[in-house]
């Protein structure tokens, strides 16, 4: 189990590697305009193929690059409504303050929970590796934080419940 | 050019599944014979060139997945497989994860991670950059 988990974070990683190559790229129909070409796919030969990462059927990364900018969509994994519920508020949370995280993206792409938009920008600011290494630490620790929120949330319920039902002893 | 390449695409394209079909039993009876590698080897080796037609590709992709499901050792069969097959094992491999199939991701992922070890990052590029010879 753990090793499939270790086997897809390095396939992730190695694709990352290999596609993270951006350089600035004015945009070719409007003049002084620089726009991120994997988001509005206007001109075909400036994007590659889109490549899918399915772990089993419930997750699924799906890396889509081009010449400017580069987006990575996750689909974590959701056993229950619980988790489900739990999930979509966490992560909605984090992309309503995606100005914090500067490769955030504030809407994740349809079919997917979450979204990353890194520009040759971001690039050039910050170091390839340490990207990366922030992209698939993140993927390790969303797993953790939505264990530890469904935990918490199930603690709560009993304790609550406890109380209230003592009332009727 | 387009309208005479289209052309060919039909001729070709019976004449391309038939070849997959007789490739396929070719496999079937190496698999039989427990040679996976060779299996895997027959199957990348007829790899459709440059077909639009979506049967082709799926057809070879269906042979590739039997022959990639049979494999049990990794490194022996990365070691024996000569390198003008990594790029298109690599392509496969990738549409083997888009599948979503925990089996064929299983074996799939296990298999990129050698694959990248021997092959290295270039390898992976040139499947992303590929968008005329797509698997």
């Amino acid at each position: 189990m753990a090793n499939t988990l270790r086997l897809y974070l390095t396939c992730i990683r190695n694709t990352l590697e290999a596609a993270m190559c951006l350089q600035n790229f004015p945009c070719q129909e409007v003049e002084r305009h620089n726009k991120p070409e994997v988001e509005l796919k206007t001109s075909p030969e400036l994007l590659l193929n889109p490549v899918l990462i399915c772990r089993n059927e419930a997750e699924k990364c799906l890396i889509e690059t081009s010449i400017n900018s580069l987006r990575i969509s996750l689909k974590v994994k959701q056993a229950d409504e619980l988790e489900n519920i739990l999930t979509k508020k966490f992560l909605r949370f984090l992309s309503m303050r995606a100005e914090a995280f500067q490769v955030l993206r504030r809407k994740p792409v349809q079919g997917y929970d979450i979204s990353f938009l890194i520009t040759n920008y971001h690039c050039e600011e910050m170091q390839k590796h340490k990207l990366i290494d922030f992209i698939v630490q993140f993927m390790e620790d969303i797993d953790k934080e939505i264990s530890e929120l469904k935990m918490s949330v199930n603690t709560r319920g009993r304790l609550v419940a406890t109380e209230f039902l003592k009332q009727f002893l | 050019m387009a309208s005479t390449e289209g052309f060919v695409e039909a001729d070709n394209a019976e004449a391309i599944i038939t070849r997959i079909e007789h490739k396929s039993r070719k496999i079937e009876s190496l698999l039989k014979q427990s040679k996976p590698v060779e299996a895997l080897k027959t199957a990348l080796e007829g790899s459709p060139p440059k077909t639009r037609d979506e049967r082709c590709k799926s057809a070879n992709w269906i042979v590739v997945h039997r022959a990639l499901m049979a494999i049990k050792d990794v490194e022996g069969l990365l070691s024996s497989l000569d390198a003008e097959y990594y790029d298109i094992l690599m392509k496969y491999l990738y549409r083997g994860l888009s599948t979503g199939d925990r089996p064929t991701c299983d074996q799939c992922l296990r298999i990129h991670e050698k694959l990248t070890e021997r092959a290295g990052l270039g390898c992976i590029l040139r499947c992303l950059a590929d968008t005329v010879n797509t698997v």
